[in-house]
């Protein structure tokens, strides 16, 4: 699907996407049930080769299957914004499918009708390569490890919608800037300067393209979560987290 | 808040009398009870003139005290000295009267101009 | 997609939280802590070359009516013009959307981290010091609503300054320019109104019947049934009661180990009265009576019977007493001597 005027794949009219997922517009449900996967298909994949140690080819078919429940047996149903966030709902689901799976030792190779996203197991492969570095990826498994990549694929895909968006206002040196500065190593990142002489601007262009795109990359991030949320409550709770400043 | 000097006057002439009537419990001097009394409220309303003026003039606790009990004793000795005798039975109480009444002006005396460092 | 290694999405996250200050006079320093609305940093003014506190709206996907309650805030702040109430520089919207104002850095602590080694007599006196400026703002119709511990700083000089008048509200009473020849028995209220009011009134800053704001445990009953049209002086006053009491505990909140008298806990009940009636009228009255208590007056709280009185005045007059019964003594003592 192409990306709208503002840069956004799955436009949905709703601001909670679950709301979206439970509309009478069967459209409109493919679509909110879509914006979800982009969202989480990637930390469900990795939670579950760290968290329950699935190979590549078990956790691939999972993750699937996990999605195509999601849609066909209408999971979201039962979610209720009031009792947490819909990141923790959905972990909580892939646990129990996981149990109840090596439970009944019924898993099966689903196909992925359902998922209209593509899912990209190889990238996802190396990304989790790159972020457990050397060793057995089970003994980086933390905590906290599913919320960590649930930020991680939130600034991605924030990352996305920001360049999809200066690509269609024209403003590709703005977003180039902040790929190259923002985005990059640490111990590789160039100075203002150095930016300035490799693009041939002045240093005040840069600091003044920069600006821009760090705000149109935080706007980016803000629309980006309300995809990723279950309701207005949890969207502006993370938000303010997100921003620095605790929920009351 | 009183007047500093009004109150020295009104607190010496007060414990002046009171020290004047004690007199009545030395059988020796006890016909002249009423000389003793008129002179010794006189001491005290004098006494306390003076340190209410000084307490007007100077704002300090511990020279207030100091001054009275210099000018109580003094006055004492005074009248002491006219009786040829008596000497550590009158300065004693006068003396303690002038501290009294040096302390009172300090602390509860009203401060009528303004306080100079 | 682009993958995102760990330092990258901290360095991300951090300047999400960063306010984007490019344009204005001011550098971000460091997060110093949330405060009502919005998140609080400590900036570097590159004109006048100090350090400020800036005061941001958190999300600017907060309503528009969020951001005129903080500039409503800064307006507030910026008439309080007194010692006790912290100082407003600048305020305005940030080039990422976001509503500012910049205020006075105040280095110190926090009221309940400076009371800690306090007698309570100074203790005493720091609330004493703070019904100051709620004085102040009240007679200009601002009543704070939101008093504790956490909102009151005590500077590097010891001077005290409330904090956080985010949940302030404007007396409806109160117009900046009341007709001269107002008409007897004609409400202020219809008076017209001056710009404090109109900003209030057009920033939505008119609390709705049934809104509850504030803090629990320092929040009067008026404010936590919602009954907003009774909120009043005496709703601060309740505040200030609550800081009190909590001024004179120890830190764990137990009583101290020794007994607080009658005529202090009777200060502390009536300046936290549930029923309004029963409290302060004002927090000058509080102020005045922790001042009778402090000199060893009487207080109009507390009904004193006659032998308590007389153990406060003797009490109070210690040095006049001592020195008239050591006169008295004496006196006895000569007696005696003088009959053997």
């Amino acid at each position: 699907m192409a990306p709208n005027q503002q840069g956004d794949a799955f436009p949905l009219t709703r601001h909670s996407v679950v709301a979206a997922a439970q509309a009478h517009d069967p459209q409109e449900r493919v679509r909110a049930l879509d914006a979800i996967t982009s969202a989480y298909w990637r930390p469900v994949y990795k939670y579950v080769r760290l968290r329950w140690r699935l190979e590549r080819e078990d956790a691939e078919d999972f993750t699937q299957d996990f999605f195509s429940r999601l849609l066909e047996k209408d999971f979201l149903a039962s979610y209720d914004p009031a009792k947490g966030k819909l990141r923790t709902f959905l972990r909580t689901c892939i646990d129990r499918l996981f149990l109840n799976q090596t439970r009944d030792a019924h898993r099966q190779k689903r196909g992925n009708a359902a998922v209209h996203v593509s899912l990209d197991f190889e990238e996802a492969e190396h990304e989790l390569a790159a972020s457990t570095q050397a060793g057995s990826p089970k003994d980086y498994f933390e905590k906290d490890y599913f919320e960590k990549e649930w930020v991680r694929t939130l600034f991605a895909l924030a990352v996305e919608r920001l360049r999809a968006q200066c690509q269609l206002a024209g403003k590709t040196m703005q977003v180039t800037l902040f790929e190259r500065y923002d985005l990059g190593d640490a111990e590789e990142r160039p100075s203002y300067a150095a930016l300035a002489q490799e693009f041939n601007i002045a240093v005040t262009d840069v600091t003044n393209y920069l600006a821009f795109a760090r705000r149109e990359f935080r706007r980016c991030v803000l629309q980006q979560l309300r995809e990723m949320t279950g309701s207005d409550e949890e969207f502006k709770r993370e938000a303010q987290s997100l921003l620095g400043v605790e929920p009351k | 808040m009183t007047n500093k000097i009004v109150l020295g006057l009104v607190l010496g002439g007060i414990l002046g009398i009171l020290d004047g009537l004690t007199a009545w419990f030395t059988p020796a001097v006890r016909s002249g009870i009423v000389g003793i009394v008129i002179g010794s409220t006189m001491k005290g309303v004098i006494a306390g003139i003076m340190i209410g003026v000084f307490a007007r003039k100077v704002n300090s606790l511990a020279l207030g005290i100091v001054f009275g009990l210099a000018v109580g004793a003094f006055l004492a000795w005074i009248i002491a000295f006219m009786q040829h005798g008596y000497y550590f039975q009158i300065m004693l109480p006068g003396a303690m009267v002038g501290l009294i009444v040096g302390y009172a002006t300090q602390k509860y005396g009203a401060t009528s101009q303004p306080q100079r460092a | 997609m682009k993958f995102l290694p760990d330092q990258v999405v901290a360095r991300l996250q951090t300047e999400m939280q960063t306010p984007d200050l490019s344009g204005t006079r001011y550098r971000a320093l460091k997060f110093l802590g949330r405060g009502g609305m919005g998140s609080v940093w400590l900036a570097a003014d590159a004109v006048l070359h100090r350090s400020v506190a800036l005061k941001v709206l958190s999300a600017e996907s907060s309503s528009a009516d969020l951001a005129a309650r903080l500039m409503l805030e800064a307006i507030i702040l910026a008439r309080l013009e007194h010692p006790g109430i912290v100082p407003v520089h600048d305020a305005g919207t940030l080039p990422d959307g976001r509503t500012f104002y910049c205020m006075k850095y105040v280095e110190g602590h926090m009221l309940e981290q400076h009371v800690g080694g306090l007698g309570l007599r100074q203790r005493l006196q720091l609330i004493q010091r703070i019904a100051e400026p709620l004085a102040f703002a009240h007679s200009r119709g601002i009543i704070h609503r939101d008093l504790k511990p956490q909102n009151i700083m005590v500077g590097a000089f010891g001077e005290v300054l409330i904090m956080d008048w985010g949940l302030a509200k404007v007396m409806a009473a109160f117009s900046e320019s009341i007709p001269a020849g107002q008409a007897e028995g004609q409400e202020p209220a219809r008076a017209m109104q001056g710009p404090l009011q109109s900003v209030a009134l057009a920033s939505g800053n008119t609390t709705a019947h049934g809104s509850v704001l504030g803090t629990p445990g320092y929040m009067a009953p008026e404010q936590e049934r919602g009954d907003v049209n009774l909120i009043d002086q005496r709703t601060d006053v309740f505040g200030l009661g609550s800081i009190l009491q909590s001024a004179i505990q120890d830190k764990t909140g137990a009583q101290r180990s020794e007994p607080l008298s009658r005529p202090l806990w009777a200060i502390c009940n009536k300046a936290t009265a549930a029923e309004m009636s029963a409290r302060y009228s004002s927090v000058q009255e509080l102020a005045d009576d922790l001042g009778r208590y402090l000199d060893d007056m009487a207080v109009s709280a507390y009904q004193e019977n006659l032998f308590e009185r007389t153990v406060r005045l003797v009490n109070r007059n210690r040095v006049a007493v001592v020195l008239v019964l050591a006169y008295l003594l004496m006196r006895m003592l000569f007696i005696l001597f003088s009959r053997k």
